[in-house]
């Protein structure tokens, strides 16, 4: 085997616990990006899949880019189209199924969660998909309540030829007879329930409406179909999109930006990993001056040594790397199953596997080997330049104890004064970049700083460990080697700076979200649809269920919620149909721009919008802004009269306007979220009874009490950010691993100094507590800087965070401050430990020989 | 075989008030096939001496000749390479790599060189079987005894074949009888395969071993002896010529 490399094995070998230690830090991050990004796919595969599945294998699908119903008078346009030769026009629509619809057992899981309502003409819909029915028959020109359903819907309903499927309905639960049973389908996805297009545009309230067109073409040959697209698409006008369906498409942005935050996470895991390595190899090279030394004197070259290091790197680096990309698969798989119910609950879809891409397996390789190898450059380098007179006559500790306070240092606090002006300037860019600025210019900084931040601390261990002389000399070993005690304060630093701003984060978001979510989940009941997350897919309630809500006795208001789908500019809408008056009593917006009076006013009068920071920020849509937004009905001018949102629409691109212009605009009159009060003398059990009695056939919505939801809503809250922060401490772990290294280094070089401390009379107590001091002042530096950086992250992230649409308060997170310094010092005791024991437990003889 | 020849050969430590001359204007001359023992008192220079031999540090004044080269001339690449195939090391800390076997350190210039591991391996253990080590090829240095080390260390600095073998108080480290061994493993090595050796020692009784003796002071040759290898007393004669000098 090759020289270098038997070397390398064999020195990892011989420090396994190190190896481990090390190496752990890579498999965090690899596990993070190779984790988060499998996960992430497998979400948008089974979300995109379930919207997917309706289309089916046709040459195009034609939809309104809205994803909005439009005249079934548009297909005959398409059939009219020349190589166009079968055209299909149906309505379709998912249709959630509340929890437990076909069981009515909450303790086994539900089969089927949604299904899509198939309305189509028979004959058409037979020319473009074969449907081939295996009982009964397919469906006849004027049937009437007459399904064809799929056979593992039928076995997951407890169904069978004959029997009645009873679906949630606009107006009511409808009774469908089944007529005939398809096979099983081959993909998952949401159960197809065929019916024919009249009985469709029926309960779905939308007389000669569809909102999908099916063309089969006369080619297959790329270019002819281009043709044929483009001929639709001047037939039809720009309305129109043909082959991607766009249901939901606004809740695809956001998962978007999770995943770049995720990445985020994983990046900085990552870059503690290289810092890691980073010192631990410096670790080595000190312990190692003398074998190398003599590599040296034996003739080994330059080259030689450099690469001895590297390729101990990489060995790390690909064995972390693969460890990290295994557990992530696992951690992927895991969460998949745990989020799973949420997914349903939420979002209603079925997340499928983790997605493995070859393309992120290779970026996984190449940012876990080549952080190591990188981190691994600049110590190899060091190594290289061990003299071989380092084998005969070793060096004696250095002592470095000329002032720092030169050139790093002015350009170190210039950074940190940009910083700070940008803070200032309240401009994300600059911001982002003044945070970058700031731990960069920390970092530059530190070592000038490592000398009177060590005395103070020192005088103060002095205190602590009174009369024995050991804080001065610990504070002594630190200020002596001041740049190496800068970087591993730096790394701790890190560590702390991320809980520090996590920290902020989540106070201000929890501050923010619950006075939100009190403002506007906070009317005494609401009724609740299966997915509070993608309206579209929800079938909601006709006029009449409202009115009826109105005459339940004590009933003091009831505010409704319509939905429809637009666009402005790129970017998907959901717009939201409000009733300002009623809306206001009940709920309201937390409104970050414009007056609200005059904003609820104006959605009245003329087509007024209020727009979410979001989509403000995603649309690039100011105050004042007149608008072109995409309907059904084509475009319509709107004015932005406010920017304000509400805690469920928050986080997806979301428009309110009133509920007359969601009408004549989108021709949509269906309620899909409820909100009611009582009068203030009424007898709430009554009320709820009334509520209960009048949504009897309407089985899509769950009746909540008010109070009941927000303390669901801040319990889902509350272990979304508790994961959160249980990530964060996850990635703090390593930078106690850099501080072990550090303090080990220290003993190792300072061997025969401790064997003579030990020889003039110093207890094993003693040189115990020589190396604890150090590790508490080396931590007590990582945590102040860390507490400064992080306390500077924690704004830029909640500024830019309002700069990204999500307005927040920021708060001091005094909790997170105290919780930073007790972790910081506990993770400074515990790296003292091995060394402190190594140094304690050294032979007296021994140590006075070694050189 | 090759001569060793230094000119006016000056190594300053420090700078200014602090400076201190290890080695002044030091004109030494070293046959091919000598065996020489370098002695003198603590801080005369020797251990230096020795370093410039074998081009592990830079004179400040002077220069060194190996076989005609200038090691002045020569880069670190090249320094690297004239260690590696003409100059052979001998420490007093053995300095054995401490994760390999017996045979691997031995082994080590070749391999750095490039042969094929059988073949490195075959010289290597070629060379420990001859010193008594045959038993002991696949033992780590902290299995071994220290006489045990040095004998690999002294397989190491011989398996590339160097016409010049440095050795730094080779014997330091041992006891009297392991110590004995050692000196006679180098000056076997001198007669019977013609190799220049220079040894760094402060025992008058492992100088004996040698043919030649050169005394530093003060940085500065301040004597020589030829050695009579039929005399007895060599060891005696060289111990009492050390306190002369030393006083």
């Amino acid at each position: 085997m090759n020289l270098q490399l038997t070397l390398a094995l064999r020195y990892l070998n011989g420090r396994r616990l190190r190896t481990f230690l090390t190496t752990l830090a890579i498999v965090f991050g690899v596990l993070l990006i190779f984790g988060m990004n499998t996960l992430m796919p497998a979400f948008l595969g089974s979300f995109t899949a379930n919207a997917m599945a309706a289309a089916g294998q046709v040459d195009a699908t034609i939809t309104n880019k809205t994803g909005e119903n439009f005249p079934e008078s548009v297909a005959a346009k398409v059939a009219d189209v020349d190589g166009v030769v079968a055209v299909s026009a149906t309505l379709e629509r998912p249709v959630n199924l509340p929890a437990d619809y076909f069981d009515q057992d909450a303790s086994t899981p539900d089969r089927v969660t949604a299904v899509t309502l198939v309305g189509a003409n028979p004959d058409d819909f037979r020319s473009l998909t074969m449907v081939n029915v295996i009982e009964g028959r397919y469906l006849e020109a004027g049937d009437g309540a007459a399904v064809v359903v799929t056979q593992s819907l039928a076995e997951a309903a407890g169904l069978s030829l004959g029997d009645a499927l009873t679906l949630p309905s606009p107006t009511g639960t409808v009774d469908f007879e089944i007529v005939g049973v398809t096979p099983q389908r081959l993909l998952p996805g949401n159960e197809e329930v065929l019916v024919s297009l009249p009985v469709a545009q029926k309960i779905l309230d939308a007389p000669g409406m569809v909102n999908t067109i099916d063309a089969n073409f006369d080619s297959v040959a790329e270019t002819r179909r281009a043709e044929i697209e483009a001929a639709i698409t001047r037939v039809l006008g720009d309305n129109f999109t043909i082959g991607v369906l766009q249901a939901g498409a606004e809740i695809l942005q956001n998962i978007g930006v999770a995943q770049a935050i995720l990445n985020l996470l994983g990046g900085m895991g990552l870059l503690m990993g290289g810092f890691i390595i980073f010192n631990t190899f410096r670790t080595i090279i000190a312990e190692r001056r003398r074998d190398i030394g003599m590599l040296r004197a034996v003739g080994a070259s330059r080259r030689t040594i450099t690469r001895l290091i590297l390729i101990e790197g990489m060995i790390q680096g690909v064995l972390g790397t693969a460890a990290g990309i295994l557990f992530g698969y696992g951690f992927a798989l895991i969460t998949i199953t745990g989020i799973a119910p949420i997914g349903q609950q939420f979002l209603n879809i079925q997340v499928g596997k983790p997605a493995v891409t070859p393309g992120l397996v290779i970026a996984s390789i190449l940012a876990g080997v080549g952080i190591t190898v990188v981190a691994g450059i600049l110590p190899a380098r060091a190594a290289s330049r061990v003299t071989p007179l380092e084998a005969l006559r070793p060096s004696v500790g250095e002592v470095t104890l000329k002032r720092m306070a030169g050139f790093r240092f002015w350009g170190g606090m210039g950074m940190i004064v940009i910083a700070i002006a940008a803070l200032v300037s309240g401009n994300a860019g600059f911001i982002a970049l003044g945070a970058v600025l700031f731990t960069v210019g920390l970092i530059v900084v530190a070592p000038s700083l490592v000398n009177p931040i060590a005395n103070i601390f020192g005088r103060f261990m002095a205190l602590i460990f009174a009369r024995q002389g050991t804080a001065q000399l610990a504070e002594g070993n630190l200020s002596r080697q001041p740049s190496r005690a800068a970087v591993t304060a730096s790394t701790t630093m890190i560590a702390m700076a991320i809980l520090v701003m996590v920290g902020s984060i989540i106070s201000s978001i929890m501050i923010t979200f619950t006075t939100m979510m009190e403002k506007s989940l906070g009317s005494d009941f609401l009724l609740v649809p299966p997915s509070v997350a993608i309206w579209g897919t929800n079938v909601g309630a006709a006029p009449a269920l409202a009115d009826e809500l109105r005459a339940v006795d004590g009933m003091a208001v009831v505010s409704t919620t319509r939905f429809a789908g637009a666009q402005i500019g790129e970017v998907a809408v959901g717009v939201l149909g409000i009733e300002p008056r009623a809306y206001t009593e009940v709920s309201g917006l937390t409104f970050v721009e414009g007056d609200p009076q005059a904003a609820y006013q104006s959605l009245e009068d003329g087509r007024g919008m209020i727009v979410n920071g979001v989509l403000a920020t995603a649309a690039g849509i100011s105050l004042g802004d007149e608008v072109a937004v995409l309907t059904p009905s084509g475009e319509q001018t709107y004015t932005i009269v406010g920017i304000a949102s509400d805690f469920l629409n928050a986080k997806t691109t979301t428009a309110y306007i009133s509920q007359a212009n969601i009408a004549t605009d989108f021709g949509r009159t269906e309620d899909v979220f409820l909100q009611m009060n009582a009068k203030e003398s009424a007898d709430l059990d009554a009320v709820e009874a009334g509520i209960s009695a009048a949504i009897r056939q309407y089985p899509q919505f769950k009746l909540v009490a008010g109070q009941e939801f927000l303390e669901q809503n801040i319990g889902l809250f509350d272990a979304a950010m508790a994961g959160f922060y249980a990530m964060m401490i996850f990635l703090s772990v390593p930078s106690l691993i850099a501080m072990v290294n550090t303090l080990a280094i220290g003993v190792i070089e300072r061997t025969r100094e401790i064997g003579m401390l030990r020889a003039v009379g110093a207890t094993r107590k003693q040189v115990r507590t020589v190396i604890l001091a150090e590790a508490l002042i080396l931590a007590a530096i990582g945590v102040a800087f860390g507490l400064l950086s992080g306390l500077y992250l924690g704004v830029m992230a909640v500024s830019g965070f309002s700069a990204l649409g999500f307005p927040m308060e920021y708060i001091f997170p005094a909790s997170s401050v105290i919780a930073t310094i007790a972790v910081g010092l506990i993770f400074g005791a515990l790296a003292a430990i091995v060394p402190a024991r190594q140094a304690a437990r050294m032979d007296v003889v021994t140590a006075l020989r070694y050189e | 075989m090759t001569t060793i020849q230094t000119e006016k050969l000056t190594k300053i430590y420090g700078h200014g008030a602090t400076a201190v001359t290890a080695l002044d204007h030091v004109n030494v001359h070293i046959k091919g096939g000598e065996f020489v023992a370098i002695m003198g008192p603590s801080g005369c220079g020797k251990s230096t001496l020795l370093h410039l031999l074998g081009g592990l540090d830079k004179a400040s004044e002077g220069h060194v000749l190996i076989g005609g080269h200038n090691l002045n001339d020569l880069g670190d690449d090249q320094l690297t390479e004239l260690r590696r195939r003409k100059i052979g090391f001998v420490f007093q800390f053995f300095n054995l790599i401490p994760v390999l076997s017996a045979v691997e350190n031995a082994s080590l210039p070749v391999t750095l060189d490039g042969m094929k591991p059988a073949e490195a391996r075959a010289k290597a253990t070629g060379w420990l079987t001859r010193f008594g080590m045959g038993d002991r090829l696949g033992n780590r240095p902290d299995q071994l005894s220290g006489g045990q080390q040095q004998r690999v260390a002294v397989a190491r600095a011989l398996i590339a074949d160097p016409e010049l073998i440095l050795a730094d108080e080779p014997t330091g480290n041992l006891d009297t009888r392991s110590g004995d061994e050692i000196a006679g493993l180098l000056r076997d090595v001198s007669k019977e395969f013609g190799r220049t050796i220079v040894m760094v020692t402060h025992d008058p009784r492992i100088a004996a071993y040698a043919d030649r003796i050169i005394f530093l002071k003060d940085g500065k040759v301040v004597d020589e002896t030829q050695l009579e290898r039929k005399n007895g007393n060599n060891a005696e004669m060289l111990a009492d010529k050390i306190k002369e000098i030393g006083d």
